[in-house]
């Protein structure tokens, strides 16, 4: 982690110099959007996975279960000698894929056992592996610190306070001895406790020793004023870096395994028959899975990743229909919602309004209490702008959009008015009581509309050439005799449908 | 020695719970028949193809695909799946799905790619649906669906071939484009071995047959075993109409 950080800081420092880099990394919004911004690539990527194989709520499972995972392996490297307890063991990950892959492992069994129905093993499974992790942490580990507003939410407005620094120059530690030029020296009394006196007493005995001896390192030795020049560090946030390595390995492993993943994901029969072990992968992908939740936890908490997995797919999969482009919409959709969503967590709604101004009209025509204050959880904010963009695609949508819809329904709710009416002048002209059924004016009356309805379907027909009047009385022109006659082919094929194949 | 057939199915037992969907079953299909798998409902011939693939575990016996243990036929055998089985709202078009039978040649890691894409545009035009090649697969109908899990086999390039039910609600036109499609393989020398269930069309469409309810009631050429006491005690006298069925059929 160490060496990558390193690497990329020396990357970082070829296009900004080094004061702006600490900028940008000591300050709170950049690094909230930063790390938000991965954490929503790096989920979406097997989320849209996810939610092909219609696992959308596994992962809400695993984003649990890995706390169990974390737990034990923190345990077991405190119970075993020779290693280190510490949080950010790189352990600690292996122990939460392996509680995701228990999970799935778990849920698969008890389904096959036939005890309770399908989405019932998970709901079995989860809360036990959960419930066993919270009873393990507050039995065993006093002195932990997770709290259950972060566990539930995480703090990714607060990753920045999480940093590894970087010294990069000016590094030495500092070792002052005795006959250093820093080295301060002072007096003490030797025999003054033996003798029960004070300092001033002429009996009392002196030595020299050094008051500043002693290793330290470059930080503290310039807080302590021995080194003339600060040394030049950086402040690297943990979560930027593990985040990155999660989504590196996400897109890595969704390029090289694109194909295996989606034919054992749309059949996963034929996958195992062509000897491309879908089962093999599927346990890949839930690594990954598992990976990914742990490595978001101190972003946005467990609950809410798995709107970062599921949410910004579906909004991909309305507005393309072919896997590659929702591979590639899913992930820039996320991170643009999680940076609106920051932005919306500090009342900027997608800049068009400000919630402080909605929130005070709110409360001026149907009182919030005076609750005008909007500051809320980034990542709560974040999981509404990602909601915001699937109600838009929902609504916008090319392929099955609300408002194509609609507007198809209309249109074939039109053409049929249409032909309807085309089909009446049809059956009627030329005939006896031509003069009654087909005048303008009473026309209405036959078909049983309203004249306003009526006379727009008529202005649609003139407009296009389809009808004529004579003498207040309808004809058909003769492309309103084509018209009718193609309509009636189509009924008689037993397809109404106007558009046709 | 002879040629090794082309599936050879010896004791083969296949349990869900310890309630066997197979028994003891001994099958041989030779090399370049056309095999209809009959029974009723629950006779385990989905179960047969499965296993015959190795994708379900078997309580005991053994497959040989040309001979060869199933592992190392992966590249000799194709699979066409129940339309069913499937996600038809899947994200993809009908050439990606018909090029997914091209994925166990080219192996781990390697893309398709022009060579793959000319065979698919091949196998497209021979199964008729080269007009359908970048339609998303849920605006297909069940025959244009069967269809392109047909043309999926023939990318393949198996020598021999599990069928699951192809015929299942299909129209008309589609019927008899499998039907072109199984004597053009059977042409080539290929074997086919079809999961089905219309027992009229039993002595039309193929060489063989294997009557199966749980056990193998009969296998062997379709003018010997397909007899109406064959089929009686396949389905236990649960068809209507088979003594006419039989009478029709066979001469």
């Amino acid at each position: 982690m160490a060496t990558l950080e390193a690497l990329l800081i020396d990357l970082t420092l070829r296009v900004t110099d080094l004061q702006q880099l600490n900028a940008i990394l000591g300050d709170p919004q950049t690094t909230a959007l930063i790390t938000g911004g991965l954490v929503a690539f790096a989920a979406a990527l097997p989320g849209t996975f996810l939610l092909l194989r219609k696992l959308a709520m596994t992962t809400d499972a695993i984003s649990h279960t890995v706390l169990l995972g974390i737990v034990l392996a923190f345990l077991l490297l405190a119970a075993l000698p020779g290693l280190e307890a510490d949080l950010n063991s790189p352990w600690l990950i292996f122990g939460a894929a392996l509680a995701g892959l228990a999970t799935v492992l778990l849920t698969g069994a008890i389904q096959r056992s036939g005890l309770v129905k399908e989405d019932a093993a998970l709901g079995l499974v989860f809360p036990l592996l959960f419930a066993i992790a919270i009873i393990l942490i507050s039995r065993l580990t006093d002195d932990v610190h997770l709290d259950s507003d972060a566990v539930i939410l995480g703090e990714i407005g607060v990753v920045w306070a999480d940093a590894r620094s970087h010294c990069l120059q000016d590094c030495e530690p500092v070792h002052i001895t005795p006959d250093d030029p820093r080295a301060e020296t002072g007096r003490r009394c030797t025999n003054c406790a033996e003798l029960d006196i004070g300092p001033r007493d002429p009996a009392a005995e002196f030595e020299e020793y050094c008051l500043n001896c002693g290793r330290y390192t470059t930080a503290e030795a310039w807080r302590a004023r021995l080194v003339p020049q600060a040394p030049t560090q950086v402040f690297w946030p943990r979560a930027i870096t593990s985040m990155l390595l999660v989504a590196l390995l996400n897109l890595a492993f969704i390029l090289l395994f694109y194909k295996e993943l989606k034919l054992g994901t749309f059949d996963p029969a034929l996958a195992a028959a062509l000897g491309l072990r879908p089962a093999l992968l599927n346990t890949a992908l839930m690594v990954l899975v598992s990976i990914t939740a742990v490595a978001a936890f101190d972003a946005v908490g467990s609950v809410l990743v798995v709107a970062f997995f599921i949410i910004p797919p579906a909004t991909a999969w309305l507005l393309s229909d072919r896997l590659a482009h929702i591979l590639l919409l899913a992930p820039l959709g996320g991170v643009l919602a999680s940076f609106t969503g920051y932005e919306f967590s500090r009342g900027n709604l997608l800049g068009i309004a400000q919630m402080r101004d909605l929130l005070q009209l709110l409360d001026e025509t149907i009182g919030l209490d005076g609750f005008t204050e909007w500051n809320t959880s980034i990542s709560a904010a974040i999981v509404l702008m990602m909601f915001l963009f699937f109600l838009l695609a929902w609504v916008f949508s090319p392929r099955q959009g609300l408002l194509l819809s609609l507007l198809q329904h209309r249109a074939r709710r039109q053409h049929f008015a249409e032909q309807l009416l085309l089909g009446h002048v049809h059956h009627h002209q030329g005939t006896a009581e031509a003069a009654s059924e087909l005048a303008q004016d009473r026309l209405h009356l036959h078909l049983g509309w309203t004249p306003r309805r009526t006379q727009r379907v008529l202005m649609r027909l003139r407009l296009r050439d389809l009808v004529a009047s004579e003498d207040g009385t309808l004809q058909l022109t003769a492309r309103g005799e084509r018209s009718v006659r193609r309509f009636m082919a189509l009924r008689g094929a037993g397809g109404a449908s106007p558009a046709g194949d | 020695m002879n040629q090794p057939p082309a599936l050879h199915v010896e004791d083969l037992t296949v349990a869900f719970d310890s309630r066997p969907a197979l028994w003891d079953v001994d099958l041989s299909v030779p090399e370049g028949v056309l095999m209809a798998v009959v029974g009723p409902n629950g006779a385990g011939k989905t179960t047969l193809i499965r296993a015959a693939l190795d994708l379900i575990p078997r309580a005991a016996g053994s497959v040989r695909i040309f001979g060869e243990p199933v592992a190392r036929a992966r590249g000799l055998t194709g699979y066409v799946p129940q339309r069913g089985s499937v996600d038809w709202d899947f994200p993809t078009t009908v050439q990606d799905v018909v090029m997914m039978g091209l994925y166990g040649r080219l192996g781990w890691l390697r893309r398709p790619g022009a060579a793959e894409r000319t065979r698919t545009r091949q196998a497209l035009e021979q199964i008729g649906i080269a007009d359908l090649a970048t339609r998303q697969i849920s605006q297909l109908s069940g025959g244009q669906q069967q269809r392109t899990f047909l043309a999926r086999a023939l990318v393949q390039d198996a020598r021999l071939y599990f069928m699951d039910e192809p015929f299942a609600a299909v129209d008309a036109i589609t019927e008899r484009a499998i039907v072109a499609l199984l004597q053009e393989l059977r042409a080539r020398g290929r074997t086919v071995v079809v999961v089905h269930h219309d027992l009229q069309s039993v002595p039309d469409y193929f060489d063989q047959v294997t009557l199966l309810n749980v056990e193998v009631i009969a296998s062997g050429p379709t003018a010997e075993v397909y007899s109406e006491d064959n089929l009686r005690r396949t389905f236990g006298g649960r068809v209507a109409g088979i003594a006419r069925l039989t009478e029709e059929a066979l001469p």
